[in-house]
């Protein structure tokens, strides 16, 4: 078959068929280089991967607010604590007067 | 009659096919097949620089012809040079548009892996915060044990307060009683 097609046909020159035979195997070249990036599939797994990762920004700055609030709750917790601290230290002479009270 | 007999003859002429080749004939007189295939192999293997002019041989009332070629161009080779860069360039290009996919999602990971780590550095003093706490509010139970007393004392003497404001009242009315006798 490639012989045939090498021979020279009716009204055409060996050139043109050089430069045509050129032309069809730099076609096959791009052709099979494209299947062979279509048949790997990875332009469509990694477009859905990114996509996936977009998705699961939203929830993932979420979840650092919520963190970040927890922390700033918790700060508070620890001055409510120390302020707590303070004034329980007053309830002994309470309770000691108290007791000194109840007994007259 | 005479004319369709020689009509006749001609007919036969034209139509004879040609003699088989002999040596002498071969070498005196090639065919155009033959001359053909000579033309085909010079255009291959050399570039002829001046253009074949087509030149027509009467052999015999056949006529032949050699077919017309156009000069080879000088700079073929840089032409195929810069058709293979070229081809080299697109190829690339199709395979970089994967690799930038991969670098996307690579620096998208890194981002996303400095978040969790900032996130993780975040929940650590959240936990480490809490657990001070926890044990601080422990620390704190006695006393809020002596305030549950607390509480409970000041609650006796609310009711031992308000038993003493009832007595005080009902010894007020007697005395008033006694004061009107």
């Amino acid at each position: 078959m490639a012989s045939s097609e090498t021979q020279p046909r009716f009204g055409q020159s060996v050139k043109g068929l050089l430069s045509d035979k050129v032309t069809s195997c730099s076609g096959d070249v791009i052709a099979l280089t494209r299947q062979v990036l279509k048949g790997s599939r990875s332009q469509e797994l990694l477009s859905q991967a990114a996509r996936n990762m977009v998705i699961q920004e939203d929830a993932i700055l979420h979840s650092e607010d919520s963190l970040r609030k927890m922390s700033i709750i918790t700060t508070h917790l620890q001055y409510q604590q120390e302020a707590i601290q303070k004034n329980v230290e007053h309830s002994k002479n309470l309770q000691d007067q108290l007791k000194h009270l109840m007994k007259q | 009659m005479a004319a369709t007999g020689d009509e006749s003859a001609v007919m036969d002429s034209i139509c004879k096919a040609p003699a088989p080749p002999t040596d002498l004939q071969l070498t005196a007189e090639p065919e155009p097949e033959h001359e053909h295939e000579q033309e085909h192999r010079r255009d291959d293997a050399t570039e002829n620089p001046k253009a074949k002019r087509p030149s027509t041989n009467n052999d015999g009332g056949v006529e032949t012809a050699e077919e017309a070629t156009e000069p080879a161009e000088p700079d073929i080779n840089e032409l195929c040079r810069d058709m293979f860069d070229k081809m080299s360039v697109f190829l690339q290009g199709e395979l970089t548009a994967t690799c930038e996919d991969y670098k996307l999602l690579e620096n998208m990971n890194k981002l996303t892996s400095l978040k969790y780590m900032e996130m993780k550095d975040i929940s650590i003093n959240i936990s480490r915060n809490l657990q001070d706490l926890n044990q601080k509010y422990a620390s704190l139970q006695p006393y809020l044990d002596q305030i549950n007393q607390i509480e409970e004392q000041v609650t006796a003497l609310e009711q031992a307060a308000y038993k003493l404001d009832t007595y005080s009242k009902k010894l007020e009315a007697k005395f008033k009683k006694l004061e009107k006798r």
